[in-house]
């Protein structure tokens, strides 16, 4: 082993605590980074494969472009084509199976989404190749059978003679398994076979199909055939399967930006907390250091020897953050798992590790460790070998450095700017920019607010807190770098709890406009085009038959694309939608932009929609549809609960019918009438909705509780971060203390020689411990506020519309965090000066 | 060819009315194999004579030479490696590594100079069984007395062979039997092998372990006094030349 990685270890081993202390910091930012992008492409994945349709093997296969689909007659086109042998169109879609009637699996939850296949028994085995397992295949004339795949067979215990019920658009259809047949290799989805018209019925898509798979005449050229076959079809048509997740994109690279946003916070801290443990580090060892460099070590071998240490922090806090990151996806995934399969009827599987996200944990654990090392580092490299000999006292001190300062405040506007540019890339950057900003700005700070602080701690404690004034006022620098351990946790604290006030109050007011109607038929999977089967129109007029019922509306959905960008297209009926629910309107007016719905080809389209294409109202739009592209118009920008997080653009059920040829009812809301009887009610409600297993019944109070639950159980989750995240800048203010006490130890010397008790030493001690903190705290309430302000700015820039709500509740927290942590901090360093021995202190160098 | 030699060395620590001279216009010859005390009362300049002569600082004027080679031609770096060949310090406070063991403290210059670990070691075994320290190789500084750890110092000071050894008060921290000790090693250093020492004291019985004493007065050398005879008679001579000053 190299000497230097012995003595570094042996430097490293000698302080355990500490070592473990500041590791731990570098460890904890690497977890959050690392566990957290595990957890984000396994969510992103659960939704891919389990709504995607398998691959197949065959030599061509059409779908539509939207992923919506068109009429059975595109297969006679492609039969058409020259050099096309056999063809076979079929309906697949993605079911939610009702909890009721859904298998129980192995680990006691039930099947949640199943890929549905409706095919022709009779031309499809000409494209496909079906092994049978068990049973037999579908033949001509069968109705209500099923064949399962062979995958879904075994999870759910399947077999033929069994029945399976699906939902329909008329309610349910109950189902006979006849075949059990092996799956497509690589094949990840659970997929299930039965007549197309069976399908198509099911669905409520008569004569329409959405895929159409071919086979070439052998000998001739694929790809001149796909080429043709889709030039004679027209637009609207791509290659290839259908694919799920563009309109989750937006959401799943926000829920990264944001985990990496704060594991990147956590890590800034993490490097700060390493850099103090260096500086005190470098100061404890002036006289060993100046010792290698006296007896020949270069400065190179010196900065080395600091590097080395950091190094192995670095590596040892990476390598336990990855472990750690491991566990937290997995613990992360076994808490949300549960909800997301509730919620979204999907099951989530285990966290994905991609190598990017390694080289990003590892790069940034070990990155910032070194860089944090760097300066101490080379600070120590410039000890000179005199002071093996005559150490000087105090040399870490740091003036307040006008030039320091002015590049602060520029470090700050850039943030500023970063912050403003609505680019949450840009906003978390300039996060950071701005807390370091901060931290060079303090020394410049450091004596006014000394000055002010220092008058109510003389109240307290008088002779003392004059004391400890004057030693921050004198070291400016130094005192502005403890404080700022404290600052940039306590930012975050003030930061996270303005965000999470604003978000809960912006996100119960989406609840309550557009779930706010008094009875609602959700489907069972959140993401409406997550598999939901939706209901003809028979459901929608039962319900507004229902003694007591005033007005009912309903919201229907389809797959559009708008440029690169699948977008739900959701339609509503512009006159019934706005009085039993609403969208929240962040630009256009909903007067205006609901009768424009109404009036022609117009749409809303959401924030999310709206920030990712820079949209504007007015603008005009290309929805490509299966009749074609078709323009329409940006009435106004507004968007539901349901859909905040997807690309979505509301349009009249009229247009919908009309383009995508949409008429299910996916979700319906209904409003009582005054003078109703609501049991009543309610009792006619429940038996239609029994009819209609694909959906559940609840009342706006009941919808509103829900979410509240799920909503605290997450706030829980972060809170326990953000108490977690406190801990390190407690770390942080105990190393600066103690490099405090150490630099003035022949000060303290003279303190106790000249007449001062250990106790008013303690209280010394203590008395500047509180004053850096309350420096600390009053940096990091400026710092968080600000940071959370802008915080909700760009979440609002990404299309989530909320007012800021200032956070009292995070600030009465971060003022006691401050004060106890204050005292906590300043007591081993206390009791570390009171017990100093008074003449080694005095002969201390 | 004289070891050390200084000529005209001046160094003037601060500025304009704060500027305090240390040193003015020392010369000074060692001759290879002496052992020479420097002594004179506090704040004469003794302290910052030596560390000029070991490449630590850099005078103000004059120059310093080590076996003929200007110490004021040399880089940071080569005078890094020229304290880390050439000479061995010896400091009042040991100034060992704490985390390290004896016999690491004591390979540790040889470690700097790129000699394999495994030689190191052996180097460090023989210097710590020749200051009769075999028995505590694997004990770390704070498992040893003040003597001792001095002991290890001067071993660590001479096992990369240098030609010179500097020590800086190596007896101040001790009581007067380890001080004895010590300056009955340093005196073997030079009888036995064949080093020079420079040294530096406020203590007379330490310096009259030396062959010759230069007196400091407010940075100048004011006298110098070749010791013959035994160590009582040299004792009683250098607190004579004292109280002089």
């Amino acid at each position: 082993m190299s000497y230097y990685i012995r003595l570094a270890l042996r430097y490293l081993w000698g302080r355990k605590l500490r070592t473990i202390l500041t590791t731990l910091a570098i460890a904890f930012g690497t977890m959050l980074i690392f566990g957290m992008n595990g957890l984000v492409p396994a969510v992103e994945a659960a939704y891919r494969q389990q709504l995607m349709q398998a691959a197949s093997q065959v030599d061509l296969t059409i779908t539509g472009e939207t992923r919506s689909s068109f009429p059975e007659t595109a297969l006679e086109v492609v039969r058409g084509t020259p050099g096309v042998a056999h063809a076979s169109g079929s309906l697949v879609r993605p079911v939610v199976v009702p909890p009721a009637d859904a298998p129980l699996l192995p680990d006691g939850s039930r099947l949640g989404t199943i890929v549905l296949s409706g095919i022709d028994p009779e031309t499809a085995p000409q494209v496909r190749r079906f092994e049978v397992v068990s049973g037999r295949l579908l033949q001509p004339g069968d109705r209500n059978v099923l064949v399962v795949s062979e995958s879904l067979a075994r999870k759910a215990s399947l077999e033929p003679g069994d029945r399976l019920r699906l939902p329909s658009a008329t309610g349910v259809a109950t189902f006979e398994i006849v075949g059990v047949i092996a799956g497509e290799p690589g094949a990840v989805s659970d997929e299930v076979y039965t007549p197309l018209p069976v399908a198509q019925a099911l669905l409520n898509q008569p004569g329409r199909i959405n895929t159409i798979e071919a086979l070439v005449v052998p000998g001739s050229d694929a790809r001149a055939v796909r080429e043709a076959a889709l030039a004679r079809l027209g637009s609207g048509f791509k290659l290839g399967e259908n694919q799920v997740g563009s309109e989750l994109q937006a959401a799943v690279e926000m829920g990264e930006v944001a985990f990496n946003l704060f594991g990147v916070l956590t890590l800034a801290m993490g490097g700060f907390i390493i850099f103090n443990t260096f500086r005190t580090v470098v100061v404890e060892r002036r006289r060993d250091i100046g010792m290698l460099r006296a007896v020949g070590a270069s400065r190179r071998a010196v900065i080395g020897l600091i590097l080395t240490e950091s190094l192995l922090q670095g590596v040892v806090g990476t390598a336990a953050g990855l472990c750690g990151g491991y566990f937290l996806a997995l613990g992360m995934g076994a808490i949300v798992g549960p909800i997301w399969s509730q919620a979204l009827r999907l099951s989530l599987g285990g966290p994905v590790f991609k190598p990017a996200t390694y080289v990003l944990a590892i790069g940034l654990g070990i990155g910032v460790t070194l860089v944090a090392g760097l300066w101490p580092a080379v600070s120590a490299g410039r000890v000179t070998p005199l002071e093996a000999l005559r150490p000087a006292e105090g040399e870490a001190s740091w003036k307040p450095a006008r030039r320091r300062a002015a590049f602060g405040l520029a470090l700050v506007v850039v943030a500023v700017l970063g912050l403003a540019s609505g680019n949450l890339n840009l906003a978390s950057l300039g996060a950071v920019l701005f807390l370091a900003g901060l931290v060079l700005v303090g020394p410049v700070l450091v004596r006014p607010i000394a000055g002010v602080f220092g008058r109510l701690l003389e109240l307290v404690l008088a002779q003392e807190g004059r004391i400890a004034e004057g030693n921050l006022a004198r070291q400016p620098g130094r005192a502005a770098i403890t404080a700022s351990a404290m600052t940039i946790g306590l930012a975050i604290l003030v930061a996270l709890g303005g965000m999470t006030t604003s978000l809960e109050s912006g996100l119960f007011r989406y609840i309550d406009q557009s779930l706010g109607a008094d009875y609602l038929l959700m489907p069972h999977s959140m993401v409406l085009g997550g598999g939901n089967v939706g209901a003809g129109p028979e459901l929608a007029e039962a319900v507004r038959s229902v003694p007591g019922i005033a007005e009912v509306t309903t919201v229907r959905l389809a797959m559009g694309r708008i440029g690169d960008t699948d977008v739900q297209t959701i339609g509503i009926d512009p006159e019934s939608y706005p009085r039993v629910a609403g969208l929240e309107f962040s630009a256009g007016e909903p007067e205006e932009a609901f009768a424009a719905l109404a009036e022609g080809r117009a749409l809303i389209a959401n924030g999310i929609f709206s920030a990712q294409s820079r949209l504007q109202v007015g603008e005009e739009l290309t929805l490509q549809t299966p009749e074609g592209p078709k323009t329409y118009r940006v009435a106004g920008i507004g968007m539901d609960f349901l859909n905040a997080k997807l690309a979505t653009v509301y349009v009249s059920q009229e247009n919908l019918a009309r383009d995508l040829h949409e008429t299910s009812d996916i979700l319906l809301m209904a409003d009582r009438a005054a003078d109703a009887d609501p049991a009543e009610v309610r009792a006619q409600l429940e038996r239609i909705v029994a009819q209609y297993p694909a959906f559940s019944l609840l009342s706006g109070d009941e919808m509103r509780e829900e979410y509240k639950q799920m909503y605290g159980m997450a706030m829980r989750l972060l809170h326990l971060l953000m108490v977690t995240l406190a801990i390190p800048s407690l770390i942080a203010l105990m190393n600066t203390l103690g490099i405090n006490v150490l630099e003035r130890t022949r000060e303290i010397g003279v303190l106790r020689a000249v007449g001062s008790t250990r106790r008013q030493v303690q209280r010394m001690i203590v008395g500047e411990s509180l004053l850096l903190s309350a420096l600390g705290t009053a940096f990091g309430l400026l710092g968080g506020l600000w940071l959370g302000y802008v915080l909700v700015g760009a979440l609002n820039a990404t299309g989530f519309k909320m007012s800021y709500f200032f956070p009292y509740s995070g600030i009465v927290l971060a003022v006691a965090v401050g004060l106890v942590f204050g005292v906590i901090a300043a007591l081993l360093p206390a009791r570390r000066a009171a017990r100093l021995d008074l003449l080694a202190a005095l002969r201390y160098e | 060819m004289a070891i050390v030699e200084t000529k005209e060395l001046t160094k003037v620590y601060g500025r304009g009315d704060a500027a305090v001279t240390a040193l003015r216009k020392v010369d000074l010859r060692v001759e290879p194999g002496e052992f020479v005390a420097v002594m004179g009362p506090s704040g004469c300049g003794k302290s910052t004579l030596l560390h000029l002569v070991g490449g630590l600082d850099r005078p103000t004027s004059g120059r310093v030479a080590l076996n003929g080679q200007d110490l004021s031609e040399l880089s940071d770096d080569a005078l890094t490696r020229l304290r880390r060949r050439e000479i061995g310090f010896v400091f009042q406070f040991y100034n060992l590594i704490p985390v390290l063991k004896a016999a690491e403290n004591v390979a540790l210059p040889l470690v700097l100079d790129g000699v394999s670990p495994r030689k190191a070691q052996s180097q460090a075994q023989l210097w710590l069984e020749r200051v009769g320290l075999s028995d505590r190789t694997d004990h770390r500084p704070d498992e040893l007395s003040g003597g001792q750890q001095q002991r290890v110092a001067i071993a660590r000071a001479l096992a990369s062979e240098p030609a010179l050894i500097l020590a800086d008060e190596p007896t101040g921290n001790l009581d007067s039997r380890a001080g004895d000790e010590i300056a009955t090693l340093l005196r073997r250093v030079v009888d036995e092998w064949k080093r020079t020492v420079l040294m530096v004291t406020h203590d007379p019985r330490i310096a009259a372990y030396a062959d010759r004493i230069i007196f400091l007065k407010d940075g100048t050398v004011v006298d110098e006094a070749r010791l013959v005879g035994g160590n009582d008679g040299a004792e009683k001579l250098v607190r004579q030349r004292m109280e002089d000053l």
